[in-house]
């Protein structure tokens, strides 16, 4: 084998690891505002928002899964010289990949930066009313830096690990506050024109940012395993989520309440009341346990990141180490770089936007290239010939 | 930068392999390559000096049948006397029996003199004849040894009683007599350069998979430790990750567990001179996991892992949430337990992490006082613990009485593993969360929580990740994780330890 490879972890992230990232990646803070984001513009369909965005977020996944398939066990910085151009012209091929991978690799930068601050911003308003934001910051980056000290099979792990803890407190309180539901403010059931429509399944798409990890990730699907299926019920997964909290949050405050809470979903969890009142309140417990979501995402975005410089380097672990830990100084400065939180909904609405020209454009302009020249999918069949 | 790096180092390393080298040979050179004469009296001389005229050292000499003089050497003690005397003194003397067929149990001849020194230290009789090159080791082992009693720290209600003892010869038929299979191997090792313990690696061929085993033989070979006393030695220092506060191989005193772990394609060592065997490659399930499990039905044996999981997590994290309800979240709490604990709370001078930190503290000298205690006067720390510690704090004003139930059922939680060893780390990690919990309440925990999660899945116990089969999931392995199913449908054993028979149980043709 040819490519040279950081770590012994060459074709070991089983199909569930690959939809445990995809989905651990994908419900991160973005769910705190979701019922709002989504029915700004649908109004009482809201809910149809998640599974219209899902729908461009598959066919970008798949575009990347392809990608992948068509270079067997490489990361997008070890193919995207070979894409752009031939392999006896390795420097030419660098050059002409290196802004692609740069926009990409500063996009999971600015997106564990702003997530962190979007979720020490809840946690400062809500649960930790006397802790300076900075210090949340800090001890979620410390938890990332923790996470880049290891190889990148552990990354599958940790994910595989904590996807129930992802899943259980928004399942939960999405299925505890139907007690509340008012099923009538889901009617009438499509009202808004066709254009707003579109424009609602657009915006929708940038909730579901996150998979672009797979580009990197995808190269270390085991052989056997099926990236298609696994990025199915990745997205799936997260639809299901995002649907179930947008139709309780709208159930719960009908549309026009929702544009005027900052964190609807947190205002949810504080309509729910748990049966027997053994805890009163849910807010700590909810954002505790919602911990792990956004760890993963953070984390998950920051590992790719740093494993990427690592790879187009082309060092090993030690290089890694040091530099997560030299790049955290700039990361925190980026979080702290929106002044309040309208700047930040503004900077993260922006991000949205840059995701998913970013996770539908790079596949869909890499792909171009290879058919221009002529290097599209045949050669692959005959790579595998050659064994 | 890099290179200077690693020149100092392997300039190091180097310089310490020589002193090693030199150290080694200064003891051992002059042993290496001597072999025997025919002159009884210089090869009785050589041992001799080899062990320094030690006072313990026998050389009892008498004329064998034939006629030639002859020398038995033994250390006192170590042997046993009546073998020496009837067996080998008795008829090498009268009867006809030549000496190359005295009536010991194992008889090997040699040259080297090293080989004599190891056998005569280990407990064995040299037989030297004038006129021989040859000497002829017998084994007359026989020290004093403790018999086969109840394992002190994982006893069990239903269960076999026998626990493993000193001497590696009785473990290691402890282990066969449970699993009479002939594809039981047993490698035979020396660790330690002083102390030259033997120890038995065991597993079954067919059914364990190989490179591990390999790996954990070459780990041991590797093993430049001076002394080996215990298995802990060995466990520390043959483990993957040695900084981690998890033990990532197992440790029992039962032999039916190591031949339970034996049959999971698992590998045992049983280190001489201590009933403690090791059980490599081991996973997380280790902590929560007994092997009553398996002979009480499967029922109770699920409730009972559950309870174990539960209180395993109260030792963790009580006192810690505790901490964080109480200073940073009491609107969590249902409001009239916030005025209980408000009353009791009204007289404690310090925040809770104080008040909690004060009274694990006097939990855990309690602890280490009456493990150290002896037996006779152990009741007495019990009736002083309990009574300073639950009444008088309380009345004092120094803790608050629901303080004093978190600190006894977090203590009571830690008991509830039938691990000592997987135990004594949840006791430990309780303090750094109590700390983060006084820091930042639900969110330190949580953090805390995540970084443990992140450092065990990180973890592996020779090649075999630590929270499997959780991550990376394995299905037939979760049969026998939380819950133990029914045996009839655990047919398969767990893949995760890679084992090659993969079928546990045939199918049943009598479906009546």
């Amino acid at each position: 084998m040819k490519k040279q490879n950081g770590g012994n972890a060459h074709f070991s992230f089983t199909s569930w690891q690959q939809t445990c990232l995809i989905t651990s990646t994908l419900i991160g803070v973005g769910v705190l505002t979701l019922p709002r984001t989504a029915t700004s513009r649908l109004l009482e369909a809201g809910w149809i928002v998640p599974i219209l965005g899902s729908i461009g977020a598959y066919f970008a996944l798949w575009m990347i899964t392809k990608l992948s398939r068509r270079f067997p066990g490489m990361t997008i910085i070890e193919y995207s010289p070979l894409v752009w151009a031939s392999p006896e012209n390795p420097r030419l091929g660098k050059i002409l990949s290196l802004p692609w991978i740069f926009i990409y690799l500063m996009f999971l930068y600015v997106i564990s930066a702003i997530s962190s601050r979007i979720f020490g911003e809840v946690v400062v308003t809500s649960v930790l009313l006397n802790t300076p934001l900075e210090v949340i910051i800090i001890t979620m980056f410390l938890l990332a830096y923790f996470l880049c000290l290891h190889e990148v099979e552990v990354v599958a792990r940790v994910n595989e690990i904590l996807f129930p803890l992802n899943l259980f407190p928004v399942l939960f309180i999405a299925f505890a506050s139907f007690q509340k539901a008012e099923w009538n403010h889901l009617f009438p059931l499509v009202r808004v024109p066709g254009k707003s429509m579109l424009e609602g399944a657009l915006e929708a798409t940038y909730s579901f940012s996150g998979y672009e990890i797979m580009m990197i990730y995808f190269a270390f699907a085991q052989r056997t395993s099926n990236k298609e299926k696994a990025g199915f019920f990745g997205i799936l997964i997260t639809t299901v989520v995002y649907t179930l909290i947008v139709v309780a949050g709208i159930t719960v405050f009908g549309y026009e309440e929702l544009q005027r809470v900052t964190w609807p979903t947190l205002e949810l969890v504080k309509t729910t009341q748990v049966p027997g009142l053994i805890l009163e309140r849910l807010e700590s417990a909810f954002l505790a346990v919602w911990v792990a979501a956004v760890f993963t995402t953070i984390a998950n975005s920051y590992y790719t990141f740093i494993y990427g410089l690592r790879q187009f380097f082309g060092k090993g672990i030690v290089f890694q180490r040091i530099a997560a830990l030299f790049l955290l100084i700039p990361l925190f400065f980026i979080a702290l770089w929106p002044q309040n939180i309208v700047e930040i909904f503004k900077v993260s609405s922006l991000i949205g936007l840059g995701g998913l020209c970013l996770n539908i454009g790079i596949p869909l302009i890499y792909w171009l290239v290879l058919f221009l020249r002529g290097k599209g999918w045949d050669e692959s069949k005959e790579r595998k010939a050659d064994g | 930068m890099s290179q200077f790096w690693n020149a100092w180092k392997k300039r190091k390393e180097s310089l310490r392999d020589q002193s090693l080298q030199q150290h080694a040979s200064k003891s051992m050179e002059s042993v290496d390559d001597v072999t025997i004469t025919t002159d009884l009296d210089e090869n009785i001389a050589l041992i001799e000096h080899q062990l320094g005229k030690s006072d313990d050292l026998v050389v009892r000499r008498f004329q064998v049948k034939t006629g030639q003089d002859a020398a038995l050497v033994f250390l006192d003690g170590m042997v046993d006397c009546d073998v020496i005397s009837q067996y080998i003194i008795q008829n090498l003397t009268s009867s006809s029996i030549t000496y190359d067929k005295s009536a010991t149990n194992e008889l090997e001849t040699t040259t080297g003199l090293r080989q004599i020194i190891r056998n005569i230290l280990s407990g064995n009789t040299v037989l030297m004849i004038e006129g021989e090159t040859e000497a002829y080791l017998n084994n007359t082992r026989g020290w004093a040894r403790r018999g086969v009693e109840e394992p002190q720290t994982e006893s069990v209600v239903r269960g076999p009683r026998d626990g493993f003892c000193e001497t590696l010869m009785v473990n290691a038929s402890l282990v066969r007599f449970r699993l009479k299979d002939p594809n039981l191997r047993v490698r035979h090792m020396i660790v330690g350069q002083r102390t030259q313990t033997d120890i038995f690696v065991l597993y079954i061929e067919g059914l364990a998979h190989p490179p591990i085993v390999e790996e954990i033989i070459s780990r041991l070979e590797k093993l430049n430790l001076d002394a080996v006393l215990e298995s802990g030695y060995i466990e520390q220092m043959i483990q993957d990750n040695r900084y981690s506060p998890f033990p990532q191989i197992q440790n029992t005193e039962r032999p039916d567990k190591v031949v339970a772990n034996l049959l999971e394609g698992k590998v045992g060592i049983l280190v001489d001179g201590t009933p403690f065997a090791l059980i490599a490659p081991s996973v997380f399930s280790q902590f929560y996991q007994s092997p009553e499990d398996y002979y009480e039905r499967f029922y109770i044996a699920s409730l009972i892992r559950f309870i174990r999981i539960i209180s395993i997590s109260i030792a963790l994290l009580l006192p810690s949430l505790y901490i964080a309800f109480s200073s940073f979240h009491p609107e969590m709490i249902p409001s009239r337990l916030v005025i209980a604990m408000a009353a009791g709370r009204s007289t404690v001078p310090f925040p809770s992490l104080v008040e909690a930190l004060i009274m694990e503290m006097a939990i855990e000298i309690l602890r280490e006082a009456s493990v150290r205690l002896p037996g006779p006067i152990g009741p007495t720390i019990g009736i002083v613990g309990a009574l300073v510690v639950g009444e008088a704090a309380v009345s004092a004003g120094l803790v608050s009485p629901i303080m004093v139930i978190i600190v006894a059922v977090t203590t009571i939680g830690s008991f509830a593993s039938p691990s000592y060893s997987a135990a004594i780390a949840i006791r430990m990690l309780r303090f750094p969360v109590m700390l983060l919990a006084g820091m930042f309440g639900l969110y330190g925990i949580m953090l805390f929580i995540i970084l443990i999660l992140v450092h065990l899945s990180s973890l592996k116990s020779f090649g075999v990740p630590y929270m499997s089969p959780l991550s990376p999931l394995n299905l037939q392995g979760m049969k026998d994780l939380f819950l133990r199913v029914p045996y009839h449908l655990m047919t398969k054993r767990p893949t995760m330890f890679r084992v090659h028979d993969k079928i546990r149980l045939k199918e049943e043709d009598d479906q009546s």
